[in-house]
This record gives C-alpha cells, sequence and structure tokens, in this order.
C-alpha cells in the first residue's frame, strides 16, 4: 500500500477539494484566476525540470511560450475556430518549440552555464522584435483576439480542461524525473564532470530535458492564450520567465509541487497588487516588490517554501529517531 | 560611396557604445568570473541620471560626471550587498543579478516617471562638417574618440599599471594573488565599480546619439552586449572591442539595406561564431 502514504493522501484530498471548487463556488473572477495558476503552474513545473532538475538557467522560457500562444491564436483567427483546428495548433507548437529548443541546446548547451542563459535571453529577444515587426501576421504590439473552440466558452468546462493539463504535466514530469533518465539529469545537476566520467553524454541528455521542458511550456502558452481569447507580443516579455523563474524558486526548486504552490502564490499576489494599486499608486511599479522579493528568496530562502519544509520534515525525522534510540 | 563611409561612421558609433557596456560585462566575468545581469540597468541609470543633470544644469560635461558617479556609487552597492554573498555560485549570480536589472529599471520609471526622455547633443557637437560630400556628424565623430580613449586607457591600465598586473594575475591564479598579501576583494570592488561606470557612461552617450531615452533600453542594449561577449569571447578586452565595431558595422548596413534584419544578423554572427569557435573569436584570458 506504498501508494496511500500521507502525502498522496493529503494530494488526493487537494485534488478533490479542486474539483469540487466550481459547484461550491460561483465567484468568476476566482475560477479564472485558479484557472491561470493551473496553467502557470504548468509551465513553472516545465522550467523547474531545467534550473531544478538539471541546473540550467534558461532566460528565454518566455519564447516557447509566446511560440505556443501565437500559433493557437493564429490558427484559431486564421481558419477556424474548431477543436480540429486547436489540436493542430498544439501540434505545430510541438513541432515549433522541439525544434527551436533542440537548436538553442545544441549551440550552447555544452559551453557553461552562462551561455546558454544569454543566448536563451537573446533569442528570446529576436522572437519578441519579431512578433512586433510582422504585423500582417501577429498585428504587432497590438495583438488580436479570436475566438475559442465553443467547448472552452464555458468557464467550468475549461477549469477543468486546465486542471486535467496541470495534473497530466505533473504526472508525466514526476515520471521523467524519477525514470533512470531524470535521475542522470540530477546526476549532472549535482556533478557535470564526474556524471561525463561515469561515461554519460551530458549534452544528449541536457538537450533531451530542454526539448521536454521546451515543448511543455508551448503547450502552456496555448492554453493561457485560450484563457485570453487575445494574444499580444507581451508573452514574449522578459516577466514571462521571470514569473516562471520566480514560481519555481519560491515553491522550492527542484520540486514539481514547490512549482505549484509558487504559481498558485505568485498569480494571487499578482491579482491583489493589481487590486491595490487603484488605491496607492507606489502599487503600480508591483515589479519592484517582486523584485526585491526575489532577490531576498535567491538570497536567504534559497530552498524555496517545499524546499524548506522537506528538509525541517528531515532533520525532525532524524532528531525523532535519535530520540527514539536514546530511550530504548 | 558617401552612403558608406556614412554607415561606417555611424556603425562604429553604435559599436563604440555597445564596447562600453561589454567590456564592463568581460571585465567583470574575465575576473570575478561573475556575469552581471544587472549591467543594462547600470546603463540604462547611467543614461537617466547623466540626462537628467545635463538637461537641469545645461552642461553636458556635468551630465556625464553624474552618470559615471552615479554608475561607481551603484557599482558599490551592487557589489557589496549584492554579488558578494554569492561568490562562487554561478546559478544564483545569475538569478540574483537578473532580479536586480528588474528592480533598477523599475525604479528608473518611480523616479523619473515611465514616460521617455528625450536628449539633444550640446551646442558645441551639435550639428557637423561636411567634407567633400561626406557629411561627418560630430556627435558620432565625439563618442567614437571617447570609445577609442577607454580602450587605449584600459590596455594602459592593465598592461602597464601595477593595478592591472594584480588584476591580470588575479584572473590567472586568485588565489595565489591572495597569498601573496594582495587584498583581491578590494580588487573586486575596484573592477566591479569600473565596469559599472563604464556602463553608465555608455547609457549618457547614447541619450542624444538616439534622441530619447527609455527604462527599457537597459535591456535592449545589455542583449547586443552579451552577443558582443559571446562572439568576442569572455574576458578579451580586445575581442568585446572588435566584436563591438563588428555588431555595430553588420547593424548600421543592414538597418540600411534590409531594415527587417538588423537584430537577426546579430543572432547569426553569434550563431555562426558559437558553431565553429564555441570560446569566441578571442579566447579570454580564462581560457
Amino acid at each position: 500500500m506504498r501508494f496511500l502514504t500521507k502525502s498522496n493522501l493529503f494530494l488526493i484530498f487537494v485534488g478533490v477539494l479542486l474539483i469540487l471548487f466550481p459547484f461550491i463556488n460561483d465567484s468568476r473572477s476566482l475560477l479564472i484566476l485558479l484557472t491561470q495558476v493551473f496553467i502557470f503552474a504548468a509551465f513553472a513545473m516545465s522550467y523547474d525540470l531545467l534550473l531544478g532538475y538539471t541546473g540550467i538557467v534558461s532566460f528565454g522560457h518566455a519564447m516557447f511560450f509566446g511560440i505556443g500562444a501565437y500559433s493557437t491564436g493564429i490558427m484559431l483567427k486564421k481558419m477556424d475556430n474548431t477543436i480540429g483546428f486547436f489540436l493542430l495548433s498544439l501540434v505545430i507548437t510541438i513541432l515549433l518549440t522541439a525544434l527551436l529548443s533542440y537548436v538553442v541546446g545544441i549551440l550552447s548547451l555544452r559551453l557553461k552555464s552562462h551561455f546558454y542563459a544569454m543566448l536563451t535571453l537573446s533569442f528570446s529577444g529576436l522572437f519578441l522584435v519579431v512578433a512586433e515587426k510582422w504585423r500582417s501576421l501577429t498585428m504587432g504590439n497590438d495583438g488580436f483576439t479570436f475566438s475559442i473552440p465553443a467547448v472552452f466558452k464555458d468557464r467550468i468546462v475549461f477549469y477543468f480542461i486546465s486542471f486535467f493539463f496541470m495534473v497530466m504535466v505533473l504526472l508525466f514530469l514526476r515520471r521523467f524525473t524519477e525514470s533512470p533518465l531524470g535521475r542522470i539529469l540530477q546526476a549532472i545537476r549535482e556533478n557535470e564532470q564526474r556524471t561525463e566520467s561515469l561515461g554519460y553524454t551530458v549534452l544528449h541528455y541536457k538537450v533531451i530535458a530542454s526539448i521536454v521542458s521546451g515543448v511543455i511550456a508551448g503547450l502552456s502558452g496555448s492554453m493561457y492564450a485560450i484563457t485570453l481569447r487575445f494574444v499580444n507580443t507581451a508573452v514574449f516579455g522578459i516577466d514571462v520567465t521571470l514569473d516562471a523563474l520566480l514560481m519555481t524558486i519560491i515553491g522550492g526548486v527542484g520540486t514539481l509541487f514547490g512549482a505549484i504552490i509558487g504559481a498558485g502564490l505568485i498569480d494571487f499576489a499578482h491579482h491583489w497588487l493589481t487590486g491595490l494599486a487603484k488605491v496607492y499608486w507606489i502599487f503600480e511599479r508591483w515589479i519592484i516588490f517582486f523584485g526585491i522579493l526575489y532577490i531576498l528568496t535567491v538570497m536567504f530562502f534559497p530552498l524555496g517554501i517545499v524546499g524548506t519544509a522537506k528538509h525541517w520534515w528531515k532533520r525532525r525525522k532524524i532528531k525523532g529517531e535519535i530520540q527514539m534510540k536514546k530511550t530504548a | 560611396m558617401d552612403v558608406i563611409l556614412n554607415l561606417t561612421i555611424n556603425g562604429l558609433a553604435t559599436g563604440m557604445l555597445i564596447f562600453l557596456l561589454a567590456v564592463g560585462l568581460t571585465l567583470i566575468f574575465g575576473l570575478m568570473d561573475v556575469l552581471n545581469f544587472a549591467h543594462g540597468g547600470l546603463f540604462a541609470w547611467g543614461a537617466y541620471s547623466g540626462i537628467w543633470l545635463y538637461s537641469q544644469t545645461g552642461s553636458f560635461m556635468i551630465g556625464i560626471a553624474g552618470a559615471i558617479i552615479t554608475g561607481i556609487i551603484l557599482g558599490w552597492l551592487m557589489e557589496r550587498y549584492i554579488v558578494q554573498p554569492v561568490y562562487g555560485n554561478h546559478i544564483q549570480q545569475i538569478l540574483i543579478t537578473l532580479g536586480v536589472m528588474l528592480v533598477l529599471s523599475e525604479m528608473l520609471k518611480v523616479v523619473w516617471g515611465p514616460n521617455q526622455l528625450s536628449a539633444r547633443p550640446p551646442g558645441y557637437l551639435d550639428g557637423s562638417w561636411s567634407m567633400g560630400g561626406v557629411i561627418l556628424i560630430k556627435y558620432r565623430l565625439f563618442i567614437i574618440i571617447i570609445g577609442v580613449l577607454v580602450f587605449i586607457g584600459l590596455q594602459y591600465l592593465l598592461n602597464r599599471t601595477r593595478l592591472g598586473l594584480i588584476v591580470r594575475a588575479g584572473v590567472m591564479n586568485k588565489e595565489m594573488v591572495q597569498a601573496l598579501g594582495i587584498n583581491i576583494k578590494k580588487i573586486f570592488v575596484l573592477v566591479f565599480m569600473l565596469g559599472s561606470a563604464l556602463a553608465a557612461l555608455g547609457g549618457v552617450l547614447l541619450g542624444p546619439y538616439s534622441g530619447v531615452i527609455y527604462a527599457e533600453m537597459g535591456m535592449e542594449f545589455a542583449i547586443l552586449a552579451f552577443i558582443v561577449v559571446i562572439i568576442g569571447g569572455m574576458g578579451s578586452i580586445t575581442g568585446s572591442a572588435l566584436a563591438a565595431i563588428l555588431v555595430g558595422l553588420s547593424g548600421a548596413f543592414m538597418a540600411y539595406y534590409v531594415p527587417d534584419a538588423a537584430l537577426a544578423v546579430n543572432m547569426l554572427l553569434m550563431a555562426v561564431v558559437l558553431i565553429f569557435k564555441p570560446s569566441g573569436l578571442f579566447d579570454g584570458q580564462k581560457a
């Protein structure tokens, strides 16, 4: 009965609560906010696969997200707003993001981490410029609205779809990180040279990690476009990457649940601070608070919420065992 | 022919501005092994504080001095409180300096408002000389001269002075320098302040050159500087200078002949360099 551990029971409990939520609560804005949390949680988990599990810093995660958002938006606008074209746009997203992350990975992952960070930052800058300049396709900075397939129009249905999406991503990534391949990724994070000398082609595994992460980020972008029914160049912005970074770090690097908790916290804080901006002008610049919070987290709270909790648990457990031994 | 010459001067001037930004990055990386993602923020702060002082006092020189002082102060604060705690941990450095970048560029909007500021060259640098059909814009020549002077100055500093000797030795072997009784921490702060001051100088010079400054320019130019540092080779000053000129020139020519591909050409340059010579055209002193 290893499946029914305490933590799994707790998760099932939270899952059931989230499934019941739309029937208990009738606040539309809260429903939409939670839908966004699910989508960003998937995005943050994909980021965590890079940062937390493989030890790669990417500053261009927004480009995958943006590609997903734009391919869905463009397909639904230029073709037709049916499920078929939505699925087709997902296929396009998967192909494009896989290709892009492969190219970027091959170009830079054999170098030190700085190069990957810089290269991804520059590439996403390039995408931002392309999206702004290619007006016939993207309508530039103004963006465009589009109508979505009829099934998605019901907010409650879409709530379940995005919940399902998040759970699928979680299960997949859990399986992925616990597989032998995932173990190798963690070995790379801990000590690249040693992994190399054990006979693993490090580059190969890093590229696989970046492709998986890129594809999931792209799919979250597609989902995000559906919630907004609108796309503009903001999806390529550096803030999108930073959001993912912040969610991962606050929640706890290297723990998938951390990414989910981080996504929830950040999205709710976002919502709340934008609300406050109407009252106090300084909150219009809420990014400053985010930035400061982020710096402080990196400095003083590097394990994040879930990481710290795990650490604390472990220590308690060890202490308890010592106590038991003493009394025995 | 005139067009080509004008484009060349234009490209050289842009290249020199990027050089001022990139050389700080490469110096800080070369010695301290810190990749400073907040460098663009220092650049933007230099631009805003310098242009603001210039518009208040009417003297461009005071503006430049103000920008440099801003850069030095911010550089000192950053090194002391942000970078020092995370020495030796690359991932943390990258993450934390990006956070600083974010705070710096938002703070700009708090202090000077979200709108862009406009700037014009001072009277004595405004206008142009005409030489047999070629128009030499004074301000661009001024930027080129400053860039060349900074390059010469840095070469002198690194190759002819005691400080430069320590810095070069520090690049080779930090612990050995420390063991010889030199406080390498102090040198680190100095190098960081120098790099920040150069970034701020680049920023204030950009103001009258492009006519407007805005908060997002830090990120834009930082990306260019990263490209330059990758092309030139991390830690190499000569490499940065040549790569900056290359990027400036190709940008100017592409903007004129194929405007849509202007930014893509830099990416392409970088990609080609990464494929064929991943350590950059000039291997850094680290290599």
